[in-house]
C-alpha cells in the first residue's frame, strides 16, 4: 500500500514552548489512522501543521506526495477538515452552509446544490435542511460540519474530537459515514481522546504525549503490550461484606480488584486462574453468581500504561 | 493528479474571483442588516452630518459633498471590520482557511461585500441631494470615479482595520472608530479642503478620505483641490497599499 500521510520530523514551538517534538509517522493509504493523546499532548497543533492552519517549526509533511506548505492550496483541495468545534454559520441555513462550502471548492452551482442534497440525507438533516444553523442542536450542527468537511468529495479526512460530546445516535452515524468512507478508499486521521470510539475505528493508532510519539500500532498489537490489565468481572446474588471482599482480593491471579455498580471488576494477567478460585470462593460463601465477563485489555489502559511509563522515564531524565 | 489539484495548483484568476464572490454573497446576507453595521454604517453618518449641520448659518446644498463622503466612509468601512472578528470570535473564518481559497481571493470577497454596500448605500444621500435640496451635477466622471474608486479604497481601508489582533468585533470597532473621527476632521468632509488651514491642507494629502470628498465636491459643482487626476491616483495607490498590507496580515495570522 502506498502512503497517503507522511509525516517527516514536524516540530512546533509556541515561543519557547515545545508543543510538538520531531513527530514522524505514516498513514496508507484508505486507512483510518487513530491520533490519541491527553489533552495538551500536541494532537490538534500536529493536525492544524498537515493541514496549513499552523507551519511548522521543522520537519514536513507531504498528502498524496503535495508538500502541506509548498503545495498549500492543492493539498487543501483534496482534504476535508473536521475541527473540535463546530463552525458552521449560524445565521445560514444547513443547505447554504453545504452550498457556501462547495463555492469555496470552486464546485459549479448544480454540483454543489446536488452534492448539498446528497449529504442532507446521508447525514439524516432533511427536516432541518431549512433551518438556519443557530436553530440547530449541537448534535446536529456536528453532522453539518462533519457534512459541510465532505462536500468536495475529499480523498483525506482530518477529524478532530469528531464525536465528543455527542448523543449515542450521532455518533453511530458517524461512525458509519465513516467507515462508508473507508470502504470508498478515503484517509481518514482521526484525533481523539476517546479511547472506544479510536478503538473501534481506527485500523492504527499513534500514541502522543508531551509532544512526542510513544506508540504506533494496531489497537490488538498496543492492547498486548498491556495484557496484564485483562479483567473478569463477577456479579453476585447478593452484597459481599468486608471480609468476603478480602477473600476476593486475595483470590489467586487477582492483582486488583474494583467495585463498579453491583459487579467486582478483578484485573488479572490470567482470567482462566482467576475462574479456577472463583467457583470454590463462590461455594465458601453461600453466593451464585448472577452473571461472569472476561475483558481483554482496553486501549484505555494501554494508553494510561504508554503515558505512565513516559512521564516516569521523563521525571527519571 | 486530479482535477481539482490542477485547479488549485494553477487557478485561473477567474477561479478566484468566483471564490471571492461566494464570500461577498454570504457576507450580503448575513451582515447586511446587522444592527451594528446598520448603526455604525448608516445612523452614524447621519447623527453627524445633522450634528454639524443644525443651528448653522449654512445652505444645506454646500454640505452635501460632506454627506455622502462621510456615507461612503462609514459604511464602506464597517463591513469588514464587523464581519471578520466575527467569523474569527465564532470560528468561521476557518473556513475560508480550510478551503482552496486563497488569501487575495479572501480579501477580495471581503473588500467586494463592504465596496457594494457603502456604493449602494450612498446613492442615497445623492438621490436626497439632488431631488430635495437642489444638489447639481457638474462632472459626471468625478461623480463615478468618487463612488468608485472612493468605495473601493475606503473598503480597502476597512478591510486592514479589520486585520488588527482583537478576537471580537466591539475591539476592533473601537479600533476602527480611533482611526475615523480624526479623519473626519482632516479631509474636507464639513469643511471643503480649500477653506482647510495651512496644516489642515497638509494633513489632507494623507487621508485617502480627502480625495474621495475633493471628487465630490468637484462632481457637485465646488471648487477641488486636488483636481480629478491626483484623486484618483491617490485612491488607486492607497487601495493597492491598504490591499498589500492587508493580505500579508491575513497570512501572517497562521504562520
Amino acid at each position: 500500500m502506498t502512503a497517503s500521510i507522511v509525516v517527516d520530523g514536524l516540530t512546533k514551538y509556541f515561543g519557547q514552548l515545545l508543543a510538538v517534538d520531531h513527530v514522524s509517522f505514516e498513514v496508507e493509504a484508505g486507512e483510518i489512522f487513530g491520533f490519541l493523546g491527553p489533552n495538551g499532548a500536541g494532537k490538534t497543533t500536529t493536525l492544524r501543521m498537515l493541514t496549513d492552519l499552523t507551519r511548522p517549526s521543522d520537519g514536513r509533511a507531504t498528502i498524496l506526495g503535495m508538500d502541506t506548505v509548498k503545495d498549500s492550496l492543492a493539498v487543501k483541495a483534496i482534504v476535508g477538515i473536521v475541527p473540535e468545534a463546530s463552525n458552521i454559520f449560524l445565521e445560514l441555513t444547513t443547505v447554504a452552509n453545504l452550498t457556501f462550502t462547495g463555492a469555496l471548492y470552486g464546485m459549479r452551482k448544480k454540483a454543489r446544490n446536488e452534492r448539498a442534497d446528497e449529504l442532507v440525507s446521508l447525514f439524516d438533516l432533511e427536516e432541518h435542511r431549512g433551518k438556519k444553523g443557530m436553530e440547530l442542536s449541537f448534535g446536529l450542527r456536528r453532522r453539518l460540519t462533519i457534512a459541510m468537511s465532505l462536500m468536495h468529495d475529499p480523498q483525506v479526512v482530518f477529524l478532530d474530537e469528531p464525536t465528543s460530546g455527542l448523543d449515542v445516535e450521532s455518533s453511530r452515524l458517524i461512525r458509519e459515514v465513516f467507515n462508508d468512507l473507508h470502504r470508498k478508499g478515503v484517509t481518514t486521521f482521526l484525533t481523539t481522546h476517546n479511547m472506544e470510539e479510536a478503538n473501534q475505528l481506527s485500523h492504527r493508532v499513534a500514541v502522543i504525549n508531551n509532544g512526542r510519539i510513544i506508540a504506533v500500532d494496531t489497537p490488538e498489537l498496543l492492547k498486548q503490550a498491556a495484557s496484564e490489565s485483562q479483567a473478569l468481572e463477577v456479579a453476585f446474588d447478593r452484597d459481599l461484606d468486608a471480609s468476603g471482599e478480602k477473600d476476593l482480593s486475595g483470590l489467586p491471579c487477582v492483582s486488583e480488584v474494583r467495585l463498579l455498580g453491583d459487579k467486582y471488576h478483578l484485573v488479572t494477567s490470567d482470567p482462566p486462574c482467576v475462574l479456577d478460585s472463583l467457583y470454590p470462593f463462590m461455594e465458601g460463601h453461600g453466593l451464585k453468581p448472577v452473571s461472569i465477563n472476561t475483558f481483554g485489555p482496553s486501549l484505555e489502559d494501554v494508553f494510561v500504561k504508554l503515558t505512565a511509563g513516559k512521564e516516569e522515564v521523563a521525571r527519571d531524565e | 493528479m486530479s482535477e481539482q489539484v490542477a485547479a488549485a495548483r494553477k487557478p485561473y484568476a477567474w477561479d478566484g474571483l468566483r471564490k471571492a464572490w461566494a464570500i461577498s454573497s454570504k457576507d450580503m446576507k448575513i451582515y447586511y442588516f446587522q444592527p451594528a453595521i446598520l448603526i455604525f454604517g448608516l445612523v452614524f453618518p447621519l447623527a453627524i452630518f445633522f450634528a454639524f449641520m443644525i443651528g448653522r448659518d449654512v445652505k444645506a446644498v454646500t454640505l452635501f459633498p460632506g454627506l455622502i463622503t462621510l456615507t461612503i466612509f462609514f459604511s464602506t468601512t464597517t463591513v469588514a471590520p464587523f464581519s471578520v472578528p466575527w467569523e474569527k470570535m465564532n470560528r468561521t473564518f476557518e473556513r475560508l482557511l480550510f478551503a482552496p481559497v486563497s488569501m487575495t481571493a479572501a480579501v477580495i470577497g471581503k473588500v467586494m461585500s463592504a465596496f457594494i454596500f457603502g456604493f449602494v448605500v450612498s446613492i442615497f444621500p445623492l438621490a436626497i441631494g439632488l431631488i430635495f435640496v437642489g444638489s447639481q451635477i457638474t462632472s459626471y466622471a468625478a461623480l463615478v470615479l468618487a463612488f468608485f474608486l472612493g468605495s473601493l479604497c475606503l473598503s480597502t481601508m476597512g478591510m486592514l482595520i479589520s486585520t488588527v489582533k482583537a478576537d471580537t468585533p466591539p475591539k476592533v470597532m473601537m479600533v476602527l472608530n480611533v482611526v475615523r473621527l480624526p479623519l473626519m476632521f482632516i479631509s474636507g468632509i464639513f469643511v471643503a479642503i480649500p477653506t482647510l488651514p495651512l496644516y489642515g491642507r497638509v494633513l489632507a494629502w494623507f487621508s485617502p478620505v480627502s480625495y474621495c470628498a475633493d471628487l465630490l465636491y468637484k462632481a457637485l459643482g465646488f471648487q477641488d483641490y486636488f483636481g480629478m487626476l491626483t484623486s484618483s491616483l491617490m485612491l488607486v495607490a492607497f487601495t493597492a497599499l491598504m490591499f498589500v498590507a492587508s493580505v500579508l496580515r491575513m497570512k501572517a495570522w497562521n504562520k
